[in-house]
């Protein structure tokens, strides 16, 4: 009896797990949509508009952009099949263009929005069914507000860079002037006319004005950039229809995945030798904290001022933007004075320029630059937010030998000046004054004395760097190189060598020394690893020793 | 017996609530153990760690374990990830793959030596001693075998000699503590070629890890993994990658193992010791409490008795004497009776 009761309870919980698991199995079925490509997409737009009137009742809609506008390109059908064109109206700030939003205008009333996507989603959904097509969901709530999704966005953020710029302005190239037209992208806005205007020489980044999120009547990059950008590349598409030239495309993207997509970024074709932009830049600027009082003909400044290449600069980057992150305007005028301003958001012109956490400053940008493999071996030990010995700051703080804005010199010219006297690396000491090598055999139980191939090491080290303008000004003292290894001591020709300060390992008095055996290997292997130097590899002892004996313990 | 279900439930409750009590005491009294003063340790640093297996050899060699099958510059061995056994007091793991690691990132595992090990805690023999020197190290003659501290390990270090039949032994990493007290440095830290491994007092070393930090904050992970877990061990480590990654278990909490099973543990002694004084108390109570019961119920039973005999008497003496006056009257009747009988038949006879 008791046996027979317990087959039964037995039989009963296998008979949940089972109508659980089909249960389950069912609903992940349910859920996977179909026609989807499994993992990751360009093209998801989350259609959350819902939130806008409150908590959310079901899931967002996953949308997936791209799948739509290929099956309309099939059906021949074009974006007005979902994207409303705007009226002419005099009172719009300019042209009228497609809504970005589906099948309407403005988000009005919650009730209207939702019956739009429901019913023109479905409506047209079931139209393609109804053809014997392959079709989206019609009916059941969850096919389209999905629980969870398999995929998921890759979507990458497109950057407008020089040469991608430099592409723009050659494609809208007036056929006589040979000039770009500035003024299809470019625009301020007149507070008066209520009107938007092209104003020549004011060109700058969109982002100075179209923000993150819409502002008064400021859209959102992200708005302003969809408008505009696929706007016009639809219109091109258009104008350029049948042409092809070469098999080049005639306009430019017009779906998601064509822009943030990250295959197809690096497929942009990318201009080597970009012309300069040029928007009544400077060559050579001098900068220097404006003083309190700028009718002062004296500058009341302790500090050099720095002689800055920017036309060397624009070449270095990509975009302005990198540098002049609020506007194209000077850094020192009003926004990081020498004190900070609150344009500025009080940032004084030392943090601008120097603080070294923020890749937007001078100092912050080198310090990313010494990750390169042939700095990286020496920088990659250096302490961060160590303080920077003195002659490092003369490097571009350069001591005047006369002139001078003081002395009624132009500023700009005076820069240009102290630039052409700026020292640069060209060599190091002399072959004879460095030894061609050094035999390690202080510690010589296990293993045999290393041969080290110093010279060959220097050697190295200086033509890795010789053509790098800004390590050559930093490195331009013959000692400086000596101080990847002979570091911690005055740059000179006879440095003291490791055991000067090595020695015994784990010493109280001076716990963060590491002992000789540990500063070696720490030293050579530790540049070998950020240098990707394969041969000798770090645990490939017999690479630099001679194993002679048994360890020491 | 009149110890009721109910009454039985609540005085454990107030056994219960005692050792809440207890613990209260203890944390109010300033009693809390950050380690012996100037004890060593071992700063482990993977972004120095070359995976090199040095320190295996060094620890395998000071300890006289067995040579392993495959030579320790075989690297090829780092392929599989190992754990701590009999026959090595440490292994070097390689982690491969780690999101934002240049390369192959390297953990060594032995025993951590907590400031208040769980081994320790466990060990009913005593088989384990926190040293002042750091080292928590373990004596085999009084082991009786019962492998609790392999159990007890939050780490999994500890190993057993399964393959002995008779002396089987715990084995685990000692610090080296014989060579600790010779003033040499633990087998392993001995042979690390680049101080991956430091030696030194513990609050030195603390110190030392996040000066590392500090300095190149960029290359480390701002935690020193075992300055606060399970109350602290001597055995320290940096990372340029999150220990979790490595495996390193991070929900360890910061109490110490014994910290934990106190609590239970030392309410022991108290039930131990204290609960048959009370339970004979009580039942002595009850016992009295029936004594007396008993005396008065007696006593009560005797007063009734005599009360009833005394009633009794009375009555028997009242028949009696009514028995006695009747028999009297009966008597004096009879007797008259008789007398006048007698005196008819003088008359008659006179007549």
């Amino acid at each position: 009896m008791k046996k027979r009761r317990s087959l039964i309870g037995l039989a009963g919980i296998l008979l949940t797990v089972t109508i659980v698991f089909i249960y389950t199995g069912r609903a992940h079925l349910a859920q996977e949509p179909s026609g989807y490509s499994k993992g990751k997409r360009a093209d998801i737009v989350t259609i959350d508009i819902m939130s806008k009137f409150g908590p959310l009742e079901r899931s967002e809609v996953m949308f997936l952009h791209d799948l739509h506008t290929e099956t309309l390109e099939k059906k021949k059908k074009d974006c007005t099949t979902c994207h409303l064109m705007e009226k002419e109206d005099p009172s719009l700030p300019r042209p009228a263009r497609l809504s970005l939003k589906f099948k309407r205008h403005k988000d009005l009333d919650k009730q209207e929005v939702m019956d739009i996507y429901h019913n023109e989603c479905m409506a047209c959904h079931k139209e393609m069914s109804d053809e014997g097509e392959k079709a989206g969901p019609i009916e059941a709530c969850g096919e389209c507000h999905l629980k969870e999704t398999n995929v998921s966005s890759s979507q990458q953020p497109i950057i407008l860079d020089k040469s991608l710029h430099f592409r723009h302005s050659e494609a809208n190239k007036d056929t006589e002037t040979g000039e770009g037209d500035c003024a299809l992208c470019h625009h301020e806005y007149n507070k008066s006319t209520k009107k938007l205007f092209y104003a020549k020489g004011k060109e700058g980044s969109c982002r100075y004005c179209h923000k993150m999120v819409t502002e008064e009547n400021r859209i959102s990059v992200r708005l302003a950039s969809h408008q505009a950008c696929v706007d016009c590349h639809r219109k091109k598409l258009d104008q350029n229809k049948g042409k092809t030239s070469g098999g080049e495309h005639v306009a430019g993207p017009v779906k998601c995945s064509g822009c943030h997509d990250l295959k197809n970024q690096q497929e942009i074709e990318r201009v080597k030798d970009v012309p300069r932009i040029k928007r009544n830049q400077p060559d050579i600027v001098l900068i220097q904290a404006n003083g309190r009082n700028p009718d002062k003909q004296k500058s009341t400044l302790k500090m050099n001022p720095v002689p800055f290449d920017h036309r060397a600069h624009e070449q270095y980057n990509d975009t302005c933007i990198e540098c002049h992150h609020e506007s194209l305007d000077s850094c020192t005028k009003t926004c990081h004075t020498q004190r900070g301003s609150r344009d500025g958001a009080d940032i004084q012109l030392e943090r601008a320029m120097h603080q070294i956490d923020a890749k937007i400053s001078c100092m912050g940008c080198h310090e990313t630059k010494q990750q390169d493999k042939n700095c990286a071996g020496c920088h990659t030990f250096m302490a961060k937010n160590r303080k920077h010995i003195e002659s490092t700051c003369l490097v571009c703080h350069m001591t005047p030998s006369g002139g001078g804005p003081e002395n009624g010199q132009k500023p700009e010219v005076f820069a240009g000046m102290l630039l052409q006297t700026r020292s640069v690396l060209k060599d190091t000491y002399s072959d004879e004054d460095i030894p061609e090598k050094i035999i390690i055999g202080e510690l010589m139980y296990q293993y045999g004395p290393v041969e080290f191939p110093h010279r060959k090491i220097v050697k190295t080290l200086v033509s890795n760097i010789v053509d790098n303008r800004l390590a050559g000004y930093f490195h331009a003292e013959k000692g400086t190189i000596c101080q990847a290894c002979h570091h911690n001591s005055p740059e000179t020709k006879k440095p003291p060598n490791c055991t000067s300060c090595h020695g015994r390992p784990f010493d109280e008095k001076n716990p963060l020394r590491p002992g000789l055996k540990a500063a070696y290997h720490q030293k050579c292997i530790g540049c070998h690893e950020e240098m990707n130097i394969e041969k000798p590899s770090p645990t490939g002892c017999a690479d630099c020793h001679k194993i002679v004996g048994l360890p020491q313990l | 017996m009149s110890i009721s279900r109910r009454k039985f439930l609540g005085w454990l409750g107030v056994a219960g609530i005692s050792t809440v009590l207890d613990k209260r005491v203890y944390a109010a009294s300033n009693k809390h153990f950050s380690g012996y003063p100037d004890s060593g340790g071992v700063l482990y640093d993977n972004v120095l760690c070359i995976g090199c297996r040095d320190c295996e050899n060094g620890c395998n060699q000071v300890n006289e374990l067995p040579q392993p099958d495959k030579p320790f510059d075989d690297l090829s061995i780092l392929d599989n990830k190992r754990r701590t056994s009999p026959k090595a007091y440490t292994v070097v793991n390689r982690y491969d793959g780690i999101k934002d690691a240049k390369g192959p990132v390297y953990r060594k595992i032995q025993c951590n030596h907590c400031l208040e090990p769980a081994c320790a805690s466990s060990c009913f023999v005593k088989a384990y001693t926190k040293t002042e020197t750091g080292a928590v190290t373990y004596d085999s003659s009084v082991c009786v075998g019962c492998r609790y501290c392999m159990i007890a390990c939050p780490f999994e270090i500890p190993t057993y000699e399964y393959d002995k039949a008779l002396t089987p032994r715990i084995m685990k990493c000692t610090m080296c503590y014989p060579r600790l007290l010779k003033g040499k440095l633990p087998g392993c830290v001995q042979l690390c070629p680049t101080e991956a491994l430091t030696f030194g007092k513990r609050t030195q070393l603390i110190k030392t890890a996040r000066e590392r930090i500090r300095k190149y904050p960029d290359r480390y992970i701002d935690h020193i993994y075992g300055e606060h877990e399970m109350g602290g061990t001597s055995w320290l480590y940096l990372s340029g990658v999150p220990f979790r990654d490595l495996g390193m278990r991070e929900d360890l909490g910061i109490t110490p193992a014994p910290e934990l099973t106190k609590g239970a543990l030392g309410s022991v002694p108290i039930i131990v010791g204290l609960w048959p004084a009370v339970l004979t108390g009580m039942y002595a109570l009850s016992k009295r409490k029936e004594k007396i019961a008993r005396e008065e119920k007696e006593e009560a039973v005797a007063t009734a008795l005599a009360k009833a005999s005394a009633e009794a008497e009375e009555k028997l003496s009242k028949v009696l004497t009514e028995a006695e006056v009747k028999n009297q009257t009966a008597i004096e009747g009879a007797v008259k009776k008789a007398l006048g009988k007698v005196a008819d038949n003088q008359t008659k006879e006179g007549t």
